[in-house]
């Protein structure tokens, strides 16, 4: 009786094997948990069709109203005040929506230019990584409106906007993807330089822990605040959208550099707690698009057609991954 | 195709070493380094174009030595690391008596971190294109749990040289839920036993791999077994140094986030599963040889309720077995979908 129980398990196991390896096979992004999924799954579809229409019925009452910021009632159901730090009550009510529940296309992207003002990220003394971020991100603007996206900055100019005010903003323009632009900074191994994508998640690796905090550092958030969030860390179910994302992101960034710069090395997809990712309501990503203590590089990130490269690549990763969204 | 034309294979592909069982009944280890000579005179004097495993590590002045594997997957963007994956596969595979211009009747199953997202499996897959017919790729833990009848109400903690590897079994092939990863492992003792052993000893020249060395053969984390008394040159002098307060601390490292991980997933276990769990967790990989490991883990059990911690005695093959049996339950028509 036990062998029958345990080999019937070992063949459901083994099964699930095979169907997982067959998905990776046909390039399928992965499955939330499976026991339990499918009621899940319709539970939430079930949901949806009660949120949806209560959801534009409460922005409907809402937009009849004069309010200060239209686009912010037009996104939620209910509605927080502006500024105000998000909570995890908020973050939480965000988790139930299965993003296989509504499938919906790309429209209206964040783009995050990080840094500025007076907090200049990585600097040289003839470059920083706030000029750079900008650069590229004003480029990769324009190649998305051509492409008839609709943009959202979270900065146009040299001027300090904390994580907060930028999540607030993406939040705001109920945007559908978050895309924040940074240069590496690797002071201990000079000599390399490469790309890496990060979507929000926990990590033990403590460089990646020490780069989230130097990132971190112009939060805005109180320390209260912080606690919310990095509980919320752990429990997002934005997860899989935004790995997606980064991934798609990720291919094209090392794809379309490396043949510029054939020393450039692929450091791949990475979770870590960037806090504007955290607060962020829409799939994120940071991309960390450069490294500026590799010298050869900085040689590169000077001329602008190397910026415009980097535009590009990212620009082909978030028109991919619409695509693969239609 | 006819069955006995099939050579069924479990590889353990880690970061330090790399185990295959075969369907044979063959089995073998080997160090995941792979060399090429640096030079034509290296070339006369190694006369092999390509050196692999304890041999490479040997002969590494005169090779470009690379290890291709880092906290358990492939490193991507270097052709050579690709190269090098590859040569350590055919090598494994002839080991076991496989031709090398013949792999068409061979299906493996290749376990790979926890963590491993499906972007580092197509990539490896992409890797193993001619080597091998049919190729699964599952998540490690889950091939030691699978080898060991485990699937049930188990916890692996698969300790490697790249990564710790953390799998709840709950009956199922695991999600992200049921796992995790940690990079706190073999490699991140290594560096710190080097570390600490260098600021104690500053004129004692001491490399990374007589570290690895001395660790295998001497790691222990609570009370020492035995004082750990070593040599290395000092000065150029073969001299003895006393290294066994810097075993234990360098070796502790691993204990804090493992009883942290392991608390926090038995945490996430359903209630009424929680005392099974607790009293069927399994060490496995080279970690579980770390003396006083299993009792450092069931006293940290003790605020949670007491469990049982095995060690098993095979450490080194039960992933590679697992993945064997794996191999050999699939059937043909699921082996066909998994076709290279």
């Amino acid at each position: 009786m036990r062998a029958g129980h345990i080999d019937r398990v070992k063949r459901r196991a083994l099964r699930q094997a095979v169907t997982d390896n067959v998905e990776t096979i046909r390039g399928l992004p992965p499955r939330g948990v499976r026991a339990g999924v499918r009621l899940g799954r319709l539970w939430l579809r079930r949901v949806s069709l009660i949120v949806v229409p209560l959801t534009l019925a409460g922005s409907t009452f809402l937009l009849s109203k004069p309010v200060v910021e239209p686009m912010f009632v037009v996104q939620r159901a209910v509605p927080r005040k502006p500024g105000a730090p998000v909570t995890q009550q908020q973050l939480m009510a965000y988790e139930k929506v299965d993003p296989a529940a509504l499938p919906l296309s790309v429209h209206r992207v964040v783009i995050d230019a990080g840094h500025g003002g007076t907090d200049p990220g990585a600097t040289l003394p003839d470059l920083s990584e706030k000029a750079v971020t900008l650069d590229i991100a004003s480029r990769l603007g324009k190649l998305l409106q051509q492409s008839g996206f609709e943009v959202i900055t979270t900065r146009a100019d040299d001027h300090l906007i904390p994580l907060r005010e930028r999540a607030h903003i993406a939040n705001a323009s109920a945007s559908d993807i978050f895309v924040s632009i940074h240069v590496n900074s690797i002071v201990d191994h000079t000599n390399e330089h490469g790309v890496e994508t990060y979507y929000l998640g926990p990590t033990r690796d403590a460089k990646l822990t020490r780069l989230a905090a130097e990132e971190n550092r112009e939060s805005g958030y109180s320390l209260g605040d912080m606690r919310k969030l990095l509980d919320g860390i752990y429990a997002d179910a934005r997860r899989d959208e935004s790995q997606r994302l980064a991934a798609t992101v990720q291919a094209q960034l090392y794809g379309g550099l490396r043949n510029a710069d054939p020393g450039l090395q692929n450091w791949g997809v990475k979770r870590a707690p960037f806090l504007v990712l955290v607060a962020t309501e829409m799939p994120a990503i940071l991309a960390e698009v450069g490294c500026i203590s590799n010298e050869k590089e900085v040689a590169m990130l000077h001329k602008p057609e190397y910026r415009d490269r980097i535009a590009h690549a990212l620009f082909d990763g978030i028109r991919a991954y619409a695509i693969e969204k239609r | 195709m006819v069955d006995s034309e099939v050579l069924h294979v479990g590889i353990d592909l880690g970061t330090s070493r790399s185990a295959i069982s075969a369907s044979n009944g063959e089995r073998f280890v080997v160090d995941s380094f792979v060399g090429w000579p640096v030079d034509m005179v290296a070339k006369k004097v190694l006369k092999r174009s390509v050196m692999i495993g304890h041999e490479a590590v040997a002969n590494r002045t005169m090779l470009d030595l690379h290890r291709p594997l880092e906290r358990g997957l492939l490193k991507e963007g270097s052709d050579k690391d690709v190269e090098a994956v590859r040569e350590l596969l055919r090598h494994l595979l002839r080991l076991v008596g496989v031709d090398g211009n013949n792999t068409s009747n061979v299906r493996a199953v290749v376990g790979v971190p926890a963590a491993a997202l499906r972007t580092n499996k197509q990539y490896l897959r992409n890797t193993m294109k001619g080597i091998v017919d049919s190729l699964m790729i599952v998540s490690e833990p889950f091939a030691v749990a699978y080898g060991l009848d485990a699937l049930l109400h188990t916890m692996i903690i698969d300790i490697g040289a790249g990564t710790t590897d953390f799998c709840v079994m709950k009956g199922r092939y695991p999600t992200e839920e049921d796992q995790r990863t940690l990079t706190i492992a073999g490699d991140s003792i290594d560096g710190h036993l080097l570390k600490i052993i260098t600021e104690r000893y500053p004129q004692a020249n001491i490399t990374i791999f007589m570290v690895r060395d001395w660790k295998e053969k001497h790691s222990f984390v609570g009370n020492p077994p035995e004082k750990v008394v070593v040599t290395a040159p000092v000065n150029g002098v073969p001299t003895q140094l006393d290294i066994t307060s810097e075993m234990r601390a360098a070796c502790e490292t691993l204990l804090p986030p493992t009883i942290e991980t392991m608390l926090d997933l038995l945490s996430r276990v359903e209630p009424e599963f929680q005392e099974r769990v607790r009293n069927n967790i399994i060490l496995s990989g080279g970690g579980g040889l770390i003396r006083g490991l299993a009792e450092a883990l069931k006293d940290a059990l003790k605020q949670v309720g007491g469990g049982k911690v095995k060690y098993m005695n095979d450490p080194v093959f039960v992933g590679s077995d697992g993945g064997l049996a794996l191999a050999l339950d699939a059937p043909d028509s699921d082996w066909e979908k998994l076709s290279q």
